[in-house]
């Protein structure tokens, strides 16, 4: 199964949701000629007909090529990124996760900590130092600065 | 242009250019992080700024970006842009031959000329549209869309039909939230947040800045600049009469890229570094460190951060994914680009032509003072940068709207993006078609409620006629060139040598 074979699937399927959840918005009595359905399900339509274009040349194209040692060393390089994205994603979502109790700084001051260790950085106390340097300097930026607010967390009501 | 130049004195738009330039030299210098991902980073710090001030910074940011890409090109043959990819041959060349100051110079000197010739193109280009812009109805309206939607046809890179798919997806994220005719909610999923829609600018972010991150974490560190002190020496008489034409022709290279929808930066400098060596009397030297090899290319990429706002601005257009972030800047102020922009606001686009002058010579200025921090900046270890930037996002997507589902969905956004670049679709035609989908939606459904749902009231309208037949011309126009590129990429499969 090649890229364009697998994205075309993926989109196809898209398609099909997006139209079955057009379908259900209902329909109003002030609704004009096109509705709130109308370009919603053309616009499905419009997907589904590219991804079909690009499964069938997807599967013309395969028969053409077939380069094993190559695919299979590929793999193991886009597997070990995609964990590495994985990561990357998991950080920013433990971050949303505990900002709203954990406050501004010290969650920041975490993702900021991880992210670098993540990177390849080390576990030192320069690392923490930055962190918590970078997530105090933000801080002022947005908060004290441009009197933006952030999350405060829990940490008002204990007071 | 009296009006702009008052402005630039009775306003902070001076400050902010200065300060978008820095920021943007900064951006452009690191490796991976290109224009429109400093512009991104930058959008969530202008949401509570005045509209023109915060247009200015953005606008200034991808001045300063523009050049900002050519010091690693010089100094660690990295290019901080695709842009600037073209410097990094004859940029680098000079390096090894100990002229690293004197290529910063032309690079810097060039870039002002290029900027300066792309702000004139701008303004002369753009002002005359506004006499039109009072006969716009919503079936001209749609056509303007229309004519937005048909560029992706010439951004989509190798693949139309992955552009055009990465459009129509565009198209879907334009239709969430509240009907524009009925007021039904529409993909909301219950959740308040998605009411008013998805703001284009939480799809830029992540598209271009989470996607870059997530992309960066798997690539190894950039190389380190050279320790010392690195100055900048600006051309002499001889050098300023020898790098003359080059930079001519850079700017004309500029001019027609930046306009030209999915021209942009990288195109026009490659081009230009192209005729530079074939109208140059030491054809010899290219490649080997000639001054004519940084000029070129430099002023090209700098006409373009300016010729590019020309369709953004007079058509509300994007032509690049610069351009794409600037106009979510002008969306998250209210301001919608087109031609009733200059009606409702000619102060923001006054402010804007005053506010790019003052980047230009703001770039040569913080240009000259900048570079050691700049230096210093590309030295940091990777994970020190890469953690900042991610903390950045976090923090100014949640100020946008104080909003900890607008930074999940930017992550969402991010992880979009990095699949989108694994399957090589496009993300501009996804730009446009989120930016635009309300625009041509509303528009076209307002038209047929005013003609009473007959379809011939869009060749009946004469502006909209020209911009269906303009988009049209475009359509057929990147269909042949599409269908040529194939040609010769088949014949030369077919015969190797």
């Amino acid at each position: 199964m090649n890229r364009d074979f697998a994205l075309g699937g993926a989109t196809l399927a898209l398609a099909a949701g997006y139209y079955l959840m057009a379908a259900t918005i209902p329909q109003s009595l002030l609704a004009d000629a096109v509705g709130p359905q109308g370009l919603p399900k053309t616009y499905a339509v419009l997907l589904a007909g590219l991804s079909l274009i690009l499964v069938v040349r997807s599967l013309a194209r395969r028969r053409v090529v077939s380069t094993e040692p190559a695919v299979s060393q590929g793999r193991s390089a886009q597997r070990h990124a995609l964990w590495r994205v994985m990561g990357m994603l998991m950080i920013g979502v433990i971050y949303i996760l505990v900002v709203p109790s954990l406050g501004y700084i010290l969650s920041l001051a975490g993702l900021i900590f991880a992210t670098t260790y993540y990177q390849g950085g080390a576990v030192n106390r320069q690392v923490a130092v930055v962190a918590v340097a970078g997530a105090m300097l933000l801080w002022l930026l947005f908060v004290m600065l441009l009197g933006i607010p952030q999350p405060s967390g829990m940490w008002p009501s204990l007071l | 242009m009296i009006g702009a130049l008052t402005t630039l004195v009775t306003t902070p738009i001076g400050p902010a250019a200065f300060a978008g330039v820095a920021w943007g030299i900064l951006g452009g210098a690191l490796p991976g992080i290109s224009p429109s991902i400093t512009m991104a980073l930058l959008m969530p710090f202008t949401y509570g700024m005045d509209p023109t001030v915060a247009v200015v910074l953005l606008a200034s940011t991808y001045v300063g970006a523009e050049y900002g890409g050519s010091i690693p090109a010089i100094l660690i043959r990295t290019p901080g842009t695709n842009a600037a990819a073209a410097t990094v041959i004859d940029g680098y060349a000079m390096k090894q031959q100990g002229k690293a100051d004197e290529a910063l110079g032309i690079s810097l000197y060039s870039g002002f000329i290029g900027g300066l010739f792309g702000l004139i193109v701008l303004v002369l280009l753009t002002e005359p549209l506004s006499t039109i812009a009072l006969a716009f109805t919503p079936t001209s309206y749609f056509a303007l869309g229309v004519l937005g939607l048909s560029v992706i046809a010439s951004v989509s890179g190798e693949s139309l039909v992955k552009g055009l798919m990465a459009g129509v997806l565009g198209l879907m994220i334009a239709t969430v939230g509240t009907d524009p005719v009925t007021g039904l909610n529409r993909f909301t999923f219950d959740s308040p947040e998605l009411l008013s829609g998805i703001p284009p600018i939480l799809v830029m972010v992540g598209l271009f800045a989470i996607s870059e991150l997530f992309v960066q974490s798997g690539e190894p560190g950039w190389e380190k600049a050279p320790r010392g002190s690195v100055r900048i020496r600006f051309p002499n008489a001889a050098l300023w009469r020898r790098i003359a034409l080059p930079q001519a022709i850079g700017s004309v290279m500029g001019t027609f890229e930046g306009i030209m929808p999915g021209g942009g930066g990288t195109i026009s400098a490659f081009l230009a570094y192209n005729e530079a060596r074939r109208w140059s009397r030491h054809k010899e030297e290219f490649g080997k460190g000639s001054p004519e090899g940084i000029a070129a290319p430099e002023a090209a990429n700098n006409t373009v951060a300016c010729t590019a706002l020309v369709p953004m601005l007079s058509l509300g257009i994007p032509s690049s994914n610069s351009s794409a972030v600037l106009l979510g800047g002008f969306l998250i102020h209210g301001l919608i680009p087109g031609p009733m922009l200059f009606v409702k606001h000619p102060d923001v686009v006054s402010g804007l032509f005053a506010g790019l002058f003052a980047a230009n010579v703001a770039m040569v200025i913080v240009g000259y003072m900048i570079m050691m921090p700049c230096i210093w900046l590309v030295s940091r270890p990777k994970p020190y940068l890469m953690a900042f930037i991610y903390a950045l996002v976090v923090s100014g997507v949640y100020a946008i709207e104080t909003s900890l589902f607008h930074v999940g969905l930017v992550l969402g956004f991010g992880v979009l993006g990095y699949a989108m670049r694994r399957f090589k679709v496009p993300f501009l035609p996804m730009v446009l078609g989120v930016v635009l989908g309300f625009m041509v939606e509303s528009n076209y459904r307002r038209a047929l409620v005013l003609s009473g749902g007959n379809h011939i009231t869009f060749i009946q309208d004469p502006i909209s006629v020209g911009l269906i037949g303009l988009a049209l011309i475009f359509i057929i126009g990147s269909l042949l060139r599409h269908a040529t590129d194939l040609r010769t990429k088949k014949s030369s499969v077919d015969s190797p040598q």
